[in-house]
């Protein structure tokens, strides 16, 4: 039960380090950089979704990236009231970047 | 003799490298201290501590220290306050001409 | 690897930022207060533990040499990616005292039984 962030472009290493780590129990909330691995279709979103995690985007980050109205059906769009409510569900709370 | 200018406004070695038997007894008499063969094999240990983990030790690791490298009767936090009363890891960090100590916490 | 209380996920190299530097810092206080962490080196992190550091000419304090002390801080419990050893060709290279080498399951496993957790 872990709500992953990650703030990395998926060619970055750190995404794969965050994917390695997701479970199945654990949520995953992409901002920044981190949202252009919910473009639907990517590679990267594909992995994302095999991991069995939830997963979600922050909304506004998507939206400023372009990703918003390409995002991948599996992946939720959030405000920052739904990541503050995140972030109290789950009891911990690891920063990838 | 070391100029006033050679310290902190806390008394410590701005250049590490001033550091002299003779400057520690100056900075040991500035805090009140004669040194003695004890404090000698404290300030030893002190500089080898620096030179093995490149920082100073704060009051727990300095104790374990000693009680590895001295024996269990001078690895005691008592021993050390009777050498160097108030706070022997900052002010024998300071007479071993080492960086005050962080994390004193 | 049952009793974690907190563990900090280290995964940056230690002079490229100042992220080694802090949490060198959060484990000693969280030390002081008798919270003493477990530490995780991952990916790029196992890079900190390299013994033949000399970082004299860039005016910082030797991040090895500092590691080394945490067993006098009561700071005992390292953990080691071992894949990104294998990675860097480090396999061989002496570790931390009581360090121990773990797989992605074995990271996986560490962190889910972390009450909290911090990466750097």
């Amino acid at each position: 039960m872990i709500l992953h962030t990650l703030n990395a472009a998926p060619e970055q290493g750190v995404f794969q380090q965050c994917l390695g780590q997701l479970g199945t129990t654990d949520a995953l909330l992409l901002m920044g950089n981190g949202v252009y691995a919910a473009l639907d279709g990517s590679p990267a979103a594909t992995r994302l979704l095999a991991t069995g995690a939830t997963l979600y985007v922050l909304q506004d980050d998507a939206r400023a990236a372009g990703v918003l109205p390409r995002l991948c059906p599996g992946v939720k769009a959030v405000d920052y009231a739904t990541f503050v409510e995140l972030t109290e569900q789950f009891p911990r709370q690891l920063a990838w970047y | 003799m070391l100029e006033p200018g050679a310290f902190d406004k806390e008394g410590f070695l701005r250049n590490l490298e001033d550091w002299s038997p003779e400057v520690a007894g100056q900075i040991a008499s500035a805090e009140g201290i004669t040194l003695e063969q004890a404090h000698w094999e404290v300030i030893e240990l002190l500089r080898d501590y620096f030179a093995e983990f490149d920082s100073s030790p704060a009051m727990r690791p300095l104790v374990k220290y000693c009680a590895a490298r001295l024996g269990p009767d001078k690895g005691k936090s008592i021993y050390l306050l009777s050498l160097f009363p108030g706070s022997p890891a900052k002010i024998g960090s300071k007479i071993a001409g080492l960086p005050k100590p962080e994390n004193c916490l | 690897m049952s009793a974690v209380k907190l563990l900090l996920v280290c995964r940056h190299a230690p002079y490229g930022n100042s992220l080694a530097r802090s949490t060198l810092d959060t484990a000693l206080a969280a030390g002081a207060f008798d919270m003493a962490p477990t530490l995780l080196f991952m990916a790029e992190g196992v890079l900190q533990l390299l013994p033949e550091q000399d970082p004299t000419d860039v005016g910082t304090r030797n991040h090895r040499k500092v590691l080394d002390s945490l067993p006098l801080y009561d700071i005992d419990q390292l953990y080691v990616d071992g894949a990104a050893l294998a990675e860097y060709g480090l396999t061989d290279m002496p570790l931390p005292e009581g360090a121990v080498v773990v797989d992605g399951d074995g990271m996986r496993k560490l962190l889910q039984a972390a009450d909290h957790l911090l990466g750097f």
